[in-house]
């Protein structure tokens, strides 16, 4: 039987190395010399990311941490005193640049931000010391602290956080700071934010937008960060690893570690890594989290990262995306169908199934934070409710196959699914057999992105969200981001939400802005819950594992936001190591 | 009926290596419809998830233990068999079509000797997973991808043999008779190349089919093959590699071994017809079909 096993792994590992030279080759992705000077696995590693376009990448990495998993032998073995190695996951695609979106979730690591939130989300201060916003509730007024240096030893100033913000709104990456008109220099530590027209939530951009030097950023910048946070970058190999170790000028507390060695490529490395004792934190899949190494245990933390079914709600009429996608799915535009499926979904099972149990049911989209309504997601597993819905609405199996039917229309959709992700494959898979029970017939379809990206309009798919800011839910249900990338998929639209949604933005305090936030949801005759519309049929939150050694003390850790990697180095800096060295 | 039942007999005892042959045939025969008829058959509930049996080991109730997602092992083992075993026998037949058209047309035109000869030559100097790989790449994928990619890129070998077989024919005088008595190309093709080919035809099949349930479960495992829900040999294998890490080595057990016995079976029984169309004898081609793929 091992020698069946070794044996497979081989001719496997054969193939694949050939590819991956050979594929490696043709994209002039590295040159030979380049590789050479790298060890062995680096440069596999590298090499099998260049295939990330054709989806292989994770079926690949786990092959590799199969195979070499007797012949590890890396940076990570020779790991000093006081450092760690972490196989976390979550290499940003785009590099370190917070223009383009890094530290979106989470924290920038080299860069700080202005605001943050302790593991409590109370706001405090990191870059600015006070923070004031105007009566007419469009100018937010910021005064920074005089201590900030960037790991290059030049100051950050005013002048700095403007162009960072300038910067952002003008450029197309992740960051939405679409609300700015304009930021301005007051005096060396005193800036001005000037917003088009109130916005509440804006308050999350000074939260997660890292400062960047304004002296030298450029191209490049996003491999090469340079800023004012706890860490500095010493190497990034792409697909293999970053190497950071402590910003001497980073005016918070002394940070005991040396160096932090961050390992990618696959739950198998991490697994690998952590059963050889050779990393200190290691993101592990739920369904595998329950027997930790020796000398590890088990960290669950709980986050708002969510997944859901996002449905189209306008009937399909042969209309299009500017892309070519189809828009609208006859079946998922009835809200009957929609609230029956709402009703069909056992959550308590799909969190076993799905999660291992690392989890909760999810009702809504912003679960157990500030602005959500519960009153608006009241839903519990009720086939019988379920199927009462659907007669009611007309969709009743008149020719005993099971399936419901309408004039004509069966009660069927294909559900979409990331292929590479097993989490949301297994939720797919549970929600087509449970609705099977209430005559609705699913077809689990897994896919890329791509192919994704094209069917999202016309077909229900598995997603999934999770921010600390009251903002997602406009992203998620506004009529103004139909389409929107993946915001708004189902091209969901209800002028009196969208009408709440902009009274809470322009509110005047966040608290507030709670109540509108919350009608938004439910209001009494309409809303975006299953109570009202039901555009979504949420899922399952889940809870973000890892195991950790038992010398790492990580102290109070924040509420995860959706992500299941970087968000965890919030607090990196206070992290203590209890053992002997 | 009992006449033919006594011939099966009479022909499956036989001690010579004929009799092995057959025995062998008769066995993957019944492998093959337990598995196709098995595929179809199985009950849903076996094939469902199902929270509360995840990750059992092997017992009574579930023979080889189930998966992650609480799905006995043994009924998806089953039915990624037939579905392998569908691909295999589709992209084996149209190769093997491909490759004798390509012999015949190859023997009977100069031109299209040329041709042949040089996309044969491009074809085998191209590394084979890799020409795999962008030809499902180029399909899309899924099980479509997988049946033209392994189609596509298996007939060269079985090709040039053919080639070189039909060549040997048209040069034998009763098919020049023919042709001087002026009967087309098509003609001779169905009547004098056609059947001598045959044999060399059906062990190039047999011996393609192995490889070509193999090239699916490669290609599924790396993810451009069937899709990751359904059952398929490389997509649980793929899958139990995290398992295995957990020490469910129950996930990988049935799929490996079942993959193994089936890719196996068929290469034995291909070796023994290439050897019964091919005898020592005549191996002056200097090919023979077991290189075909």
């Amino acid at each position: 039987m091992i020698f069946l096993l070794v044996f497979h792994t081989l001719v496997f590992s054969y193939w694949v190395f050939h590819i991956q030279s050979l594929v490696d080759a043709a994209l002039g992705m590295r040159n030979v010399g380049e590789r050479d000077s790298a060890s062995g696995i680096d440069w596999v590693i590298q090499g099998v990311r260049g295939l990330s376009l054709m989806r292989l990448r994770r079926p690949l990495m786990a092959l590799f941490s199969m195979a070499l998993l007797c012949s590890v032998g890396f940076s990570a073995a020779s790991v000093q005193a006081r450092s760690l190695v972490l196989a976390i996951q979550g290499e940003p695609e785009t590099g370190f640049d917070p223009i383009m979106g890094w530290g979106r979730y989470g924290h920038p690591l080299f860069q700080s931000t202005l605001l943050r939130f302790d593991p409590q989300m109370n706001l405090q201060g990191d870059l600015a010391t006070s923070w004031v916003l105007s009566d007419d509730r469009l100018v937010w007024r910021i005064t920074l602290r005089d201590d900030a240096v960037f790991s290059d030893g030049t100051p950050l100033t005013a002048e700095d956080v403007v162009f960072t913000f300038n910067t952002a709104r003008d450029a197309d990456g992740l960051a939405d700071v679409k609300a700015l008109k304009q930021a301005r220099v007051v005096n060396d530590h005193t800036v001005e934010l000037v917003l088009n027209k109130p916005r509440i939530t804006f308050l999350n951009e000074l939260v997660s937008l890292g400062i960047v030097p304004k002296a030298t950023y450029g191209q490049g910048y996003a491999r090469h960060p340079v800023g004012s946070g706890p860490f500095q970058m010493v190497e990034w190999r792409e697909g293999a690893q970053l190497v950071v170790k402590p910003n001497p000028y980073w005016y918070g507390q002394s940070i005991p570690f040396e160096r932090v060695t961050f390992v990618f490529g696959g739950e198998q490395t991490g697994l690998t890594l952590a059963r050889t004792g050779q990393a200190q934190m290691v993101a592990v899949p739920p369904a595998q989290a329950d027997q930790p190494p020796e000398g590890m245990h088990l960290l669950s933390v709980k986050s708002v990262d969510n997944r859901g079914i996002a449905f189209p709600v306008v009937p399909a009429e042969g209309q299009t995306t500017v892309s070519g996608a189809p828009i609208g799915n006859r079946v998922t535009a009835d809200r009957a169908i929609r609230v029956a499926v709402n009703q069909g979904l056992d959550r308590d099972a799909l969190v076993q199934l799905a999660l291992n149990g690392h989890g909760r049911p999810a009702l809504g989209p912003v679960d157990g934070l500030p602005w959500n309504n519960p009153q608006a997601h009241q839903v519990s597993y009720d086939p019988d409710a379920a199927r009462k819905t659907l007669n009611a609405a007309g969709w009743v199996d008149q020719d005993g196959d099971g399936i419901r039917e309408r004039d004509g229309v069966k009660a069927r959709f294909k559900l979409y699914y990331a292929a590479a992700d097993s989490t949301r494959q297994a939720l797919a898979l549970g929600a087509a057999q449970q609705l099977a029970l209430i005559g609705i017939q699913v077809e689990p379809v897994g896919a890329s992105w791509n192919e994704i990206k094209h069917y999202m309009h016309q077909s229900p798919v598995v997603m999934g969200w999770g921010a600390l800011s009251a903002g997602e839910m406009r992203n998620l249900y506004s009529g103004a981001t139909a389409g929107q990338g993946y915001f708004n998929t189902g091209f969901y639209q209800n002028a009196e939400v969208d009408q709440h949604m902009a009274q809470a933005e322009a509110a005047a305090s966040y608290e507030d802005s709670l109540a509108q936030w919350q009608a938004a949801q439910w209001d009494g005759h309409t809303g975006f819950g299953v109570k009202g519309d039901a555009p979504w049929a949420w899922m399952v939150n889940l809870q973000h594992t890892y195991w950790v050694s038992d010398c790492l003390e990580t102290g109070p850790l924040q509420i995860h936001p959706h992500g299941h990697g970087f968000p965890i180095t919030h607090d990196l800096p206070s992290w203590r190591w209890t053992c002997e060295p | 009926m009992k006449r033919v039942m006594v011939s099966i007999v009479s022909i499956v005892t036989r001690s010579d290596d004929t009799g092995k042959s057959y025995r062998l045939a008769l066995f993957m025969a019944i492998v093959v419809t337990l598995m196709i008829w098995g595929g179809g058959a199985l009950p849903d509930t076996m094939m469902a998830v199902n929270p509360a049996q995840r990750s059992l080991a092997p017992s009574w109730q579930h023979w080889l233990g189930t998966d992650l997602l609480g799905r006995d092992m043994a009924s998806r083992t089953l039915a990624g068999l037939a579905q392998s075993l569908k691909v295999g026998l589709l992209a084996a037949a149209l190769s093997t079509l491909l490759a004798m058209v390509m012999g015949m047309m190859a023997a009977l035109n100069r031109s299209l000797d040329r041709l042949v000869s040089s996309l044969t030559d491009m074809m085998l100097g191209m590394p084979h997973f890799v020409l795999l790989i962008m030809v499902a790449y180029a399909f899309g994928g899924g099980t479509v991808g997988v049946t033209w990619a392994v189609a596509l890129t298996h007939w060269p070998r079985l090709a040039r043999l053919l080639r070189h077989e039909a060549k040997t024919l048209v040069k034998s005088d009763y098919v020049q008779v023919s042709r001087s008595l002026g009967r087309s190309n098509l003609w001779l093709a169905r009547h004098h190349l056609m059947p001598h080919l045959m044999p060399q035809w059906i062990a190039g099949f047999v011996v393609i089919f192995p490889h070509a349930i193999l090239h699916e479960a490669g290609l599924s495992f790396i993810g451009l093959g069937i899709e990751p829900h359904l059952p398929s040999i490389g997509v649980m294998l793929a899958n139990s590699l995290n398992a295995m890490l957990a020490g469910f080595w129950w996930v990988v057990l049935a799929p490996g071994l079942g993959l193994m016995l089936v890719a196996f079976g068929f290469e034995r029984l291909g070796e023994r017809l290439r050897r019964q169309a091919l005898p020592p004898d005549r191996g002056s081609s200097g090919v023979s079909p077991g290189q075909v793929a």
